[in-house]
């Protein structure tokens, strides 16, 4: 058989690529499979939500904090119900983490509000006594990106048929449509319409203003981000 | 004598010879000896092995290319004149693959789909296993037990907010170690309020909707001023008392304890109002808080019971 297979360089080339291939078969099918799927209530970000998931990144939260919760008791206890792989479906990339110098974040949003937030992200210690959290106050000065956000929602859109503008079951049986705008003109009015909402909840009187102004600053975009997360 | 053997003697004496000199360097045998200096003595021995062992198996295999010829039966292709032997694997290797190969279709067909393991299986499990026994151990808790419990939930979910010391951590959160607020009822009153505390969608009527029956008018803000300080400093009391009489008695009832379908208790928190609380939530005048309906039925009783007795004077 090998003898054979030597003789013949694309019998030899095909039985190559097979033996390397399985390996890879082996992790990339079970993707394809149900349990892979956007699980019922997964949805896209909207342009504020991706701003405030762009925030975190920059700031690197991830180095501190994973959003994956394991079906531990201990876990779920604390965090909620343990995650699942079709809920990442339209995170890119993936913000599992690796560490875990803070608590879980996965299900932020079920627990935790506005306000708090606002506090914590300030003054970490105001809220948690003894907290190593850094304080992030640059977030409550700097103006968010809402049109990278915006360019990478097109981007899905396009390429991975992220569905923006469907209207999506939801796991109460409503239905939630997310909206994409046309121009980017319209994106930045959509984040700032959303970024009006969270702002009503905050007390920072700076950031109020600079909303109203119609700017949004990056603590906003990062809270409708953490407010989300559920 | 082979050249070959002539020079792994040379080079074993040679590398033995600077052995023996560090060993003298570090002051000689006898006195590794005599401080028992096992590890070093080891270490000697170690070295003494090693350099023998290396020469005679280097000088093996440049023997062997010097003096081998080649044998066995050549394959019958050759690539510009290169040939390849017919190497058939040992037979043990042979019967080894063999049974890997068996083994790995049966695991992938059967032995897999069949006896799978699953960490969410484990965890389910794990789950039943600890609710079946962890209900059967607090079945009847005491009055200490119960709030004990509760404490330590509260530490972990409630503290963030409402602060170690319950006391909402300047304005973040409720503070639970009193009924309400001054600022809290003036909030209510002013605006109504729709949080589901009877269990259902049972909305107070906002200040447009509150007549005082004393001056058969709409309570007015003097007298919105005076009951929240009324029902804040816990119905008691002169001033704003008749206002309450008037206006909020027939609803609240008048000690304020509420009526069963028709008002909370805002006299004294209650395990139940705790418990509507972390059920449905809650959106006030100092904030948001969230629902809490990841808890099983003994820990919410646990923490209404807590949480309802830090206000208990
Ligand atoms: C140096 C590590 C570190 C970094 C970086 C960090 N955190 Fe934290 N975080 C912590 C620790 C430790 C806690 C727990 C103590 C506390 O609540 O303050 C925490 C708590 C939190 C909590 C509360 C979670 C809960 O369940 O109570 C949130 C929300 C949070 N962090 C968000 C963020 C965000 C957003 C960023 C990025 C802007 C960030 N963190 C960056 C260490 C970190
Ligand atoms: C028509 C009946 C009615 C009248 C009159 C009324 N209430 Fe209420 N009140 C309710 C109901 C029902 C609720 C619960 C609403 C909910 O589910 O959020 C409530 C809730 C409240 C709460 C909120 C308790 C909490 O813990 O958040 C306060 C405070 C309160 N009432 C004070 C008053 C005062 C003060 C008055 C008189 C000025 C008054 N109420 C008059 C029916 C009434
Ligand atoms: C994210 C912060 C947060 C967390 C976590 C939280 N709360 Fe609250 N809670 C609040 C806020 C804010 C209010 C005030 C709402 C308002 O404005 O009336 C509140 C109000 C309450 C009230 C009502 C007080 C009243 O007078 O009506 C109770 C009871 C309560 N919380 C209990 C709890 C318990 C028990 C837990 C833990 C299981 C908890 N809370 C966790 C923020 C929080």
């Amino acid at each position: 058989m090998f003898h054979w297979l030597e003789k013949n360089p694309f019998f030899f080339a095909v039985a190559v690529f097979v033996v390397i291939a399985f390996a890879g078969l082996v992790e990339i099918l079970p993707n394809f499979a149900q349990a892979s799927r956007p699980i019922l209530g997964a949805k896209p970000y909207s342009t504020l939500e991706l701003t405030g998931r762009l925030v975190y990144i920059k700031n690197n939260c991830n180095g501190c904090h994973s959003q994956l919760i394991r079906p531990f008791k201990s876990e779920t206890d604390r965090y909620g119900h343990y995650s699942m792989s079709g809920e990442y479906a339209y995170d890119r990339p993936f913000l599992w983490g690796s560490k875990r110098t803070g608590p879980d974040l996965m299900r932020v949003g079920n627990y935790r509000t506005t306000d708090w937030h606002e506090t914590h992200m300030k003054d970490p210690v105001a809220v948690v006594p003894g907290s190593i959290m850094p304080a992030y106050t640059w977030l409550f000065k700097n103006i968010a990106d809402v049109d990278t956000a915006y360019a990478e929602q097109l981007t899905v859109q396009k390429f991975f048929a992220v569905p923006y503008n469907t209207e999506l079951p939801m796991a109460d049986g409503s239905k939630v449509t997310v909206a994409l705008a046309d121009t980017l003109e319209g994106a930045r009015a959509s984040a700032l319409e959303e970024a009006k909402v969270v702002a009503a909840d905050m007390k920072d009187q700076a950031v109020k203003d600079a909303v109203a102004a119609g700017q949004v600053p990056e603590i906003v975009a990062l809270i409708a981000y953490l407010n989300r997360l559920k | 004598m082979n050249k070959t053997v002539l020079a792994a003697i040379i080079v074993t004496i040679a590398m033995l010879g600077f052995t023996y000199a560090a060993v003298e360097m570090a002051g000689g045998l006898d006195k590794l000896i005599k401080d028992g200096d096992w590890v070093n003595m080891l270490a000697i021995l170690g070295a003494v092995i090693l350099v023998i062992a290396t020469t005679f198996v280097v000088t093996k295999y440049v023997r062997q290319m010097q003096n081998d010829t080649a044998s066995g039966k050549l394959a019958e292709e050759t690539w510009d004149g290169i040939g390849e032997y017919k190497n058939e694997p040992p037979f043990g290797w042979f019967v080894l693959y063999l049974i890997m190969i068996i083994w790995a279709i049966w695991y992938f067909l059967a032995g897999y789909p069949v006896n799978s393991y699953s960490q969410i299986g484990e965890y389910n499990q794990k789950v039943a296993e600890h609710d079946v026994k962890f209900n059967e151990q607090y079945k009847d808790m005491d009055d200490e037990t119960l709030k004990e419990m509760g404490g330590s939930i509260f530490i972990v979910q409630c503290a963030p907010c409402h602060g170690l010391q319950a006391d909402g951590i300047n304005g973040q959160a409720a503070d639970l170690t009193a009924r309400i607020s001054e600022k809290s009822v003036k909030y209510v009153v002013l605006n109504g309020s729709n949080s589901n505390l009877m269990g259902t969608s049972m909305p107070m009527p906002d200040r447009n909707g509150l007549l005082n029956s004393n001056t058969s008018a709409l309570i007015t803000d003097a007298e919105i001023d005076a009951v929240s300080k009324y029902v804040a400093g816990g119905l008691t009391g002169t001033e704003g008392a008749d206002v309450f009489a008037g206006t909020c008695a027939a609803c609240h009832g008048a000690d304020g304890k509420g009526m069963e379908m028709v008002a909370p208790n805002i006299a004294q928190m209650s395990p139940e109002m705790v418990g509507m609380v972390l059920n449905h939530g809650k959106k006030g005048a100092i904030g948001a808080m969230p629902a809490f309906t990841n808890l099983t039925e003994v820990q919410h009783k646990a923490i209404n019971a807590y949480v309802a007795s830090l206000s208990q004077k």
